[in-house]
């Protein structure tokens, strides 16, 4: 081959690879922009979500510190009586398990991405996907290892959590939340390590392609719940 | 090689090799672009779709601002009463009951609804997961509180197939047919995230499954009878 037909021929490729950069861009601003922009009013709603989202977070902060003051004031109060000091305590510890407080402990941080397998006649691309169903069931087999507090992407299990699907993404505690996911739970790693077994919902989940890792930790620290539990249908039976 | 070539060769190919370089940098920008471009983000949502994440967290700060507003006035009352000791235990024991009703470690009755769940005959047994699905269901759906078979459902509850499914275990206790479920909220609200296109009660009737659901103005579901301890957690 002389140069010439060299430097065509490279030339060739740059050019391909140039285009379909180019085509790649196109589509990528044709679609931000079909729904950025345009509306004002879709804009206005957008900043009021932002700044409910920031008026949200800065109470939230509030909370967390007002809620270590009721703490103090409440080991005070209870100090130098026996019976309310063992109430004080079954309150803290109360606290932990229900996840009105963040908490630390050893554990495992599993991590559930969406496969990067190519479809085939064989493989149906939604087995790619982790779906709402796969987030449950392993949040469930984490609890019956043992474990003690959960998060999924810093949302905390709590009573009333439920896993719900959004189209693409997932719902939970009233957040919208995408792949990948990343699972924390406290407990005895060993065990919660034995999610990993063969037969497991893991494995079953490496099967169908999607990106199964789960790593041990002798520190993990799980956030409170986000929100805020009221009862509005249930009361409690008198004794 | 190089000093038979023409000086405007190699200026050529190092030209090449440039745009070349510069090429490959963007077009790798360009596709962690597209990577990321996040679709959990508000950019992307419709102009309905907005409304409702709006209300969401509108809701939410409201939420969170009466809960801040109560935190601070019972740091108020613990602030005012610590001479009387009388007023330190109210206090103490109103907080201690909320606790443990979060924790289902009290008895509870409210409105709500009674599923009761009988397998088919001819077909697989009702698992262990459809149960878990009607339990994430009726949460989703704001469910307060929630029994199979007097097993109350807490945050640490596991509802898992043993010996292949040859029976459900809830909170580590084996439950038997008919499953019985209770739960306390809106009526209409729970029946609905059963029933209707994708509810799993009317899904494991389609299979074969007998299920009725009745609707109980004041039904009564028993505290959690397991023991709740914590050996990891700080």
């Amino acid at each position: 081959m002389t140069n010439k037909k060299i430097i065509s021929v490279i030339l060739g490729i740059m050019c391909l690879a140039l285009t379909l950069g180019i085509v790649v861009q196109i589509r990528t601003i044709k679609s931000t922009n079909s729904t950025i922009g345009q509306n004002q009013e879709a804009n206005d709603l957008r900043d009021e979500i932002l700044r409910y989202k920031e008026r949200y977070d800065n109470k939230f902060k509030e909370l967390e510190t007002a809620e270590k003051e009721l703490e103090q004031e409440r080991e005070k109060a209870t100090q130098n009586d026996t019976e309310l000091k063992e109430a004080q305590q079954k309150i803290t510890e109360g606290n932990k398990i229900t996840g009105m407080t963040e908490v630390t402990g050893p554990g495992v941080i599993i991590t559930l991405s969406d496969g990067k397998g190519v479809a085939t006649s064989t493989l149906n691309p939604s087995q790619l996907i982790v779906h709402d169903l796969d987030v449950l069931s392993v949040v469930n087999e984490l609890i019956n290892a043992g474990a003690e507090a959960i998060s999924i992407n810093d949302q905390r299990w709590v009573l009333t959590t439920a896993i719900s699907c959004r189209g693409n993404t997932i719902d939970i505690n009233g957040e919208r939340i995408g792949a990948p996911f990343t699972i924390k739970a406290i407990g005895l790693p060993e065990y919660l390590a034995g999610l990993e077994r063969v037969g497991g919902y893991l494995e079953y989940m490496k099967q169908d392609g999607v990106g199964v890792k789960l790593e041990k930790s002798n520190s993990i620290t799980i956030p409170k719940y986000s929100g805020v539990i009221n009862f509005e249908y249930l009361q409690n039976v008198e004794e | 090689m190089i000093k038979y070539m023409k000086k405007g060769k190699i200026a050529m190919t190092i030209t090449i090799g440039i745009a070349c370089f510069a090429l490959v940098t963007v077009m790798t920008m360009q596709f962690k672009v597209v990577n990321e471009t996040d679709i959990t983000e508000i950019e992307n949502m419709q102009e309905s779709e907005l409304k409702t994440e709006l209300a969401n967290w509108k809701n939410r700060y409201d939420e969170i601002n009466a809960q801040y507003e109560d935190t601070m006035q019972k740091v108020e009352e613990y602030k005012n009463d610590e001479e009387s000791n009388d007023e330190a235990s109210r206090l103490v024991q109103e907080e201690l009951e909320q606790t443990n009703t979060l924790l289902g470690l009290t008895d509870v009755h409210g409105e709500g609804i009674v599923i009761t769940l009988k397998s088919g005959e001819s077909e697989t047994p009702i698992s262990a997961d459809d149960l878990l699905i009607i339990v994430n269901s009726l949460k989703f759906a704001g469910a307060e509180a929630i029994s199979i078979n007097d097993e109350r459902i807490v945050n640490t509850t596991d509802i898992v197939n043993i010996l292949d499914g040859s029976f459900i275990k809830v909170n580590g206790q084996r439950i038997l047919e008919p499953y019985v479920i209770k739960v306390i909220g809106n009526q209409s609200h729970m029946e609905s995230a059963v029933t209707g296109n994708g509810g799993k009660v009317e899904e494991l009737q389609t299979l074969g499954h007998t299920a009725t659901i009745e609707k109980d103005n004041d039904i009564t579901i028993g505290k959690y009878n397991g023991e709740i301890k914590t050996d990891y957690i700080e």
